[in-house]
């Protein structure tokens, strides 16, 4: 379990990583493939439960984080999430999504299991899982 | 010549389900699972899409309102048959309910053709359209327009090339009204049923077009590994005909492995017999079944024991428990509270059909009622006689044992009169005499044969039974005042 968390959560790191550009704007692009993924399993019901519920979570260490899901009319495509993440510092920011999207999945996971967890994420950013890569750095 | 199109049986694997459907799934076909809310729907259509879908032949299942897509994909993972590569690889599921809630059926019917088109599957799956009924219901619209959804749908659904399958609630008087069964080509009816503490599970196949489906309804079980069903044994159409039936010399007979017990019995039980075995608590029926099953050991004869009574560690006697360690004679444990005769005879016939059993033992007939589910106790009789038929038909010798409680005052052999189900009977009972309990045997019918009519005594010397050469020199012991004669 603690390996298989790890990858996931490398995969959240190195893409966040890997991106380029305004914090807030990775955020979006990040957030919206995988809420575009989810909801077509799952349904818009069954995403915004499961993203308001890790929205608790990670804003009790980021309390600035922007409430809402997108179920409401105020935070259309995360934009309330992108405005508050543009107030904070670029490293808070960075912090706040990587938590984020971290809590997200593993509440994600502990529903319907690690490989489909990562299956989906991956599908969501960026095609095939990146399977050589996660096997050699495994190793 | 032959122009008619061939139709290709798609073959699920899932135990005794491609038998019901009479093969398989036929190609292109456009399926109707429907049933009550637990009775299994969703678990056999997940069974059948993991078993058939590959990259060749992808999948899609759209989940509707019924059950949230995220508990779904919880708890169909616990099955082994669910396999999380195939996912997004050969398997997509689509949620439609948001689609649904906005409104329209047109839209809905229109993303799932786009989606179907989009994505080009061979198996397409729609779960579950009952809640498109009630969604449209609980808005106060008129329902014919969702009839007319739904039937759109099936429409939709037989035009495309691919196997699809509509999952939903339905009671089975809309079997008879909703049009929507009309149009099926195959309509799979699920159910399970509660009686005291018991549940018992069914399916049944209403409808197959195009292939010779096993009628009525049939138990199933669920799982770890998904479902498994056990056909209603019937015994085969082409082994009524006597020409295909394995064939039995008619004065073939089995040694009970009790050489007196043999003679008593003019020679030995009669191959393809069913045999009674009564006798009150400690009389020795297991043991004398062993015996039976020992002497078939003997002589090649593999043998199958049905053990209801007793864990298996209690019954196997080490003389059992010898026979099971060789191999030769398999155990069948069947201690749950909840069986159905067909689940057994399943076991038993896969079983002998995979051993070239020769001997069956059913230890005891009181314990395989206990076993059953209330459900089917009621009509034990029937389902014993028609398991009786299977097994005997397969060429098998049957020893069933039965519990008898002792009483002076009547002689059955049986409860419910079973006693007439089998070919010949053997009763074991306790006599009185001079201050001890003594145990006497006699033949009391062997159908067709001539044999001894003598009341015997015996007893059990460690895991063999001794009978008397002679008869036991007393009158009146059925009647449970033996006086010397």
């Amino acid at each position: 379990m603690a390996s298989s968390n790890v990858q996931r959560h490398q995969i959240i790191q190195r893409t966040i990583a890997k991106s380029t550009g305004d914090v807030a704007d990775v955020a979006v692009k990040l957030w919206q493939p995988l809420a575009a993924q989810l909801i077509s399993i799952v349904g818009e019901g069954g995403f915004n439960a499961l993203y308001a519920r890790s929205l608790h979570l990670v804003s009790r260490q980021y309390p600035w984080l922007a409430s809402g899901t997108l179920a409401d009319s105020d935070n259309p495509e995360f934009k309330a999430l992108k405005s508050s993440l543009e107030n904070q510092s670029a490293a808070d920011a960075g912090q706040a999504i990587l938590a984020f999207l971290i809590l997200f999945t593993d509440a994600l996971s502990s529903l319907i299991g690690e490989s489909l967890t990562t299956r989906i994420l991956t599908s969501a950013w960026g095609g095939a899982p990146d399977k050589d890569s996660m096997e050699k750095e495994s190793r | 010549m032959n122009n008619a199109v061939t139709i290709r049986r798609l073959k699920t694997g899932i135990p005794g389900f491609d038998h019901l459907l009479g093969g398989g799934l036929s190609e292109f076909s456009f399926n109707l699972i429907a049933g009550e809310p637990g009775s299994g729907k969703t678990t056999l259509a997940h069974q059948i899409m993991f078993s058939l879908a590959r990259p060749e032949c992808r999948a899609l299942f759209f989940t509707v309102l019924g059950e949230p897509a995220l508990k779904m994909l919880r708890y169909q993972q616990q099955f082994s048959f669910f396999d999380t590569d195939k996912i997004n690889s050969s398997i997509r599921f689509i949620n439609l309910a948001d689609d649904l809630l906005k409104g329209d059926y047109d839209n809905v019917l229109a993303r799932i053709v786009q989606e179907v088109r989009d994505y080009g599957p061979r198996l397409v799956f729609v779960d579950s359209f009952r809640s498109i009924v009630e969604a449209k219901k609980g808005k106060n619209e008129g329902g014919s327009d969702l009839q007319l959804f739904v039937q759109n749908l099936g429409q939709q659904m037989t035009s495309w090339q691919a196997t699809t399958f509509l999952i939903g609630e339905y009671s089975l008087s809309d079997a008879q009204s909703n049009p929507i069964f009309t149009v099926a080509d195959g309509v799979l009816w699920m159910s399970q049923k509660l009686l005291r503490n018991s549940i018992v599970r069914k399916i049944q196949v209403i409808k197959m077009r195009g292939q010779p489906h096993v009628p009525g309804l049939h138990t199933f079980r669920i799982n770890l590994d998904g479902i498994a069903v056990f056909p209603r044994a019937v015994q085969p159409a082409d082994k009524v005909d006597s020409a295909t039936s394995p064939f039995i010399p008619a004065d073939q007979r089995l040694s009970m492995g009790v050489p007196i017990l043999d003679d008593m019995m003019g020679g030995g039980l009669p191959a393809g017999y069913a045999l009674l075995l009564v006798g009150p608590s400690g009389s020795g029926k297991t043991i004398l079944a062993t015996e039976f099953l020992a002497e078939g050991v003997r002589n090649g004869e593999p043998g199958i024991i049905a053990a209801f009574e007793k864990s298996p560690n209690q019954l196997l006697s080490r003389k059992l428990y010898d026979l099971v360690k060789t191999g030769q004679i398999t155990l069948v444990d069947t201690r749950t509270l909840d069986l159905s005769i067909d689940e057994t005879l399943y076991e038993l016939t896969s079983k002998i059909e995979k051993l070239k059993a020769k001997r069956v033992v059913i230890d005891s007939l009181s314990g395989f009622e206990l076993a059953l589910a209330p459900e089917f106790r009621e009509d034990f009789r029937e389902s014993l006689y028609r398991m009786i038929a299977v097994l005997t038909s397969m060429g098998v010798t049957i020893v069933m044992t039965a519990e008898l409680e002792d009483r002076y005052t009547d002689l059955r052999f049986s409860s419910y009169g079973n006693a007439f189900l089998a070919d010949a009977v053997i009763l074991q009972r306790y006599a009185e005499v001079e201050g001890r309990f003594n145990r006497v045997i006699s033949v009391v019918k062997v159908r067709g044969s001539a044999h001894s009519k003598d009341i015997r005594l015996y007893d059990i010397d460690g895991e063999a039974i001794r009978i008397d050469k002679a008869p036991f020199p007393y009158e009146g012991i059925l009647s449970g005042r033996p006086t010397r004669l």
